[in-house]
């Protein structure tokens, strides 16, 4: 019952923030589309302006938003700010931080730098061992093992991936 | 009628042949992996097998074709229910109750739903086409700027009414979010180029491949990685071939999902995905049961699999009678019968209609493989779950890499992928629906585009979007929904409803 207390106050409070955000992004896009090109030199009609649909669109993200600023703010939540400071600080947000961390490091840097099956098996080789022995979060693997099923499942997937993608279905691989 | 029966008796009687059953296997297997490997959509499964059908006759090559596409449409339907990960756009709604379900150790039994309904979906599809094509071509004929209008707005105002688990609002933010992000690019009336921001890459907008690939493949690695790890997966050991009753119990469904599928497929352009999600917000709104969708409701997962199979066999209604593409596969079709000397098009009923006929026994015998394939084969995928997540998600990021590349194989595409990745996740953590963000990015253009040909078509004067009969309709329906989900709307209907309820035996 506290924790679904806990997880409603926070919420909340993480909904007024986004609430807020949405609300900038509704009006900096309302500027950009009122401020769009209307194209009267090519004399179209008013009406089918391009900014059209997104003065519309970012209209409603705007109302939207605030109603649902509004209605988060309505919401009692006490302690929700400093349960949400918790959320984004604890070990889920920890695991959630490594994977995009690997992966932006195997998009961003390896692939290119590296072919793309070595920076595919490089990846699968280091997200397992992290996961498995680092971030554990489950069943505890030996050391040995985790780092012979990863050095075996870099080499099957990372080179069955390239096999399979480039050479059975032609498709050209970053 | 009877010469249609015959026309399509001879149709499935010309592809009894072995040849003709050996493409359908090997092609059927083809898109169930295509469909399966999340990132492989059945776009692009039928482009790269178009340049292996050049040397073959026109009819084999289509058929090859239309079964890799069935194949790749009924074999996401794995993906998304063993990894919560959609392998088609058009599975995406597939996971809302496949998934659960797989996760409540049922993932035989969702398998089985799934092949049994994506069959009969397929068939009732099939019924349309073979008996009602010409009538139905000609009603979608009828269909204007204005109606195609609302029909998008529809389907995100509904989606994000259906959809929003915490409140309706962010349901509509996340649809709105969507059409801002299809706003992205050159707009087709006037091309003008429209929050570029002087970048080259954006002014083709944002593909939906490698947007749903970051929305659902890498925004699940994202949720997979942060969840308490599942210690212990359930053994699964149901049966697959589920019972003539645990599927025909849902019959209304069915019928429901497969007329609403062959709707969305008859519309061209509108693709799987929509017949898929529109099944799917229907069904729950019709269900006794709505609170068990996305928990695991077998409904749901009918309704979804039944509505994106009988889409495919629709779709070729306006593909083959109009040559407008009924989806973004279908759209590929076209150039492949372009490439064999088939012309699509009004002229087809008049010049070759036995070639309609052909495509009905073709889609007949590509679901038949589907189902063979789809029960017999079905326990291997369940091992999928047994693999720790650790072992498995670094590979799918991989997939998820190549799945956003290989359509136009710009290293742009896979950006695109990790920001909606990322930015999918969070709004999945804050319970922000992802159907009509997606349904947003879909209909976006159609949205805009209709809206400003119909103001031009007019010169500025609206009112043809709310006199036109199926507009007006199409619009009462979306202020109506949009007005029920205002809380204080919605207490008064309810109200009024309850105080009529309560009052009519007292006057008796």
């Amino acid at each position: 019952m506290q924790e679904h207390a806990d997880e409603t106050a926070t919420r909340a409070r993480a909904d007024l923030l986004t609430a807020l955000l949405l609300v900038a992004l509704g009006l900096v896009l309302f500027y950009l589309s009122w401020t769009m090109p209307r194209l009267e030199a090519r004399r179209i009609h008013p009406s089918t302006i391009p900014g059209l649909v997104p003065i519309a669109l970012s209209a409603a993200l705007t109302l939207c938003g605030g109603l649902l600023a509004w209605r988060s703010w309505r919401l009692p939540a006490k302690g929700g700010w400093s349960a949400l400071g918790k959320a984004v600080t604890g070990k889920a947000a920890r695991r959630v931080g490594a994977v995009l961390a690997l992966a932006l490091l195997h998009t961003l840097v390896l692939v290119g730098w590296l072919p793309f099956w070595a920076a595919a098996m490089l990846f699968i080789f280091s997200f397992i061992v992290v996961f498995e022995l680092w971030l554990i979060d489950g069943q505890p693997v030996t050391p040995l093992s985790s780092l012979v099923w990863a050095a075996i499942i870099a080499i099957v997937g990372g080179g069955g991936i390239y096999f399979v993608f480039e050479r059975i279905f032609l498709v050209r691989l970053p | 009628m009877f010469d249609g029966l015959v026309l399509l008796g001879q149709g499935i009687g010309h592809f009894l042949t072995p040849a003709s059953l050996f493409n359908v296997v090997w092609a059927t297997l083809l898109g169930l992996v295509v469909g399966i490997l999340p990132g492989l959509t059945a776009t692009m499964g039928v482009a790269l097998l178009v340049t292996l059908t050049y040397k073959m006759t026109p009819d084999q090559a289509i058929l090859t074709l239309m079964c890799v596409y069935l194949g790749s449409i009924y074999g996401g339907s794995r993906t998304a229910i063993l990894l919560n990960i959609p392998g088609t756009p058009a599975n995406a709604a597939a996971t809302l109750d496949g998934h659960p379900l797989a996760q409540q150790g049922r993932a035989g039994l969702a398998m089985g739903l799934a092949t049994t309904s994506s069959t009969l979906g397929t068939m009732v599809g099939i019924f349309f086409l073979a008996i009602i094509a010409p009538v139905l071509s000609e009603a979608a004929l009828k269909f204007g700027s204005y109606e195609f209008f609302w029909l998008a707005l529809f389907g995100v105002v509904i989606s994000g009414q259906m959809s929003g688990s915490d409140t309706p609002l962010k349901g509509y933010i996340a649809g709105i979010l969507g059409l801002l992000v299809a706003m992205i690019g050159m707009e087709t009336l006037h091309a003008h180029q429209r929050f570029t921001f002087g970048m080259p890459a954006l002014g083709g907008g944002v593909d939906l491949i490698p947007a749903m690939v970051g929305a659902f493949g890498l925004a699940e690695i994202l949720s997979a990685m942060k969840r308490k790890a599942v210690t212990q997966i359930a053994e699964v050991n149901d049966r697959v071939v589920p019972t003539f009753r645990e599927i025909f119990q849902y019959w209304r469904t069915i019928i429901r999902s497969g007329i609403i599928g062959t709707f969305v497929g008859i519309i061209p352009g509108v693709g799987e995905d929509v017949g898929s999600w529109t099944s799917y917000a229907a069904a729950k709104r019709a269900s006794k049961h709505p609170e068990e969708f996305g928990k695991g409701s077998q409904e749901g997962l009918i309704a979804a699999e039944t509505g994106d199979n009988a889409v495919v066999s629709a779709a070729m209604i306006p593909t083959l009678t109009l040559a407008l593409p009924g989806s973004a596969a279908a759209a590929v079709l076209i150039a492949a019968m372009y490439i064999h000397g088939i012309r699509p098009g009004p002229m087809l009923m008049v010049e070759n209609p036995v070639f309609l006929y052909q495509v009905v026994a073709m889609l007949v015998l590509a679901t038949l493989a589907n189902l063979i394939f789809g029960l017999s084969l079905t326990k291997l995928f369940i091992k999928v779950l047994s693999v720790p997540r650790e072992r498995l998600m670094a590979v799918i990021y991989v997939l998820c890499v190549v799945g956003s590349f290989a359509i136009t194989q710009r290293m742009f595409d896979v950006y695109v992928m990790l920001i909606f990745g990322v930015v999918g996740f969070i709004l999945r953590e804050m319970k922000y629906p992802m159907a009509p963000l997606v349904l947003g990015i879909v209909l976006g253009d159609l949205l805009d585009l209709n809206l400003r040909r119909g103001l031009q078509l007019t010169n500025g004067d609206p009112s043809p979007f709310f006199t036109r009969p199926i507009s007006a309709v199409i619009c009462l329906i979306v202020l109506l929904t949009i007005l029920l989900s205002i809380p204080a709307v919605s207490r008064r209907v309810r109200s009024l409803f309850h105080r009529n309820g309560t009052g009519a035996p007292a006057q008796g």
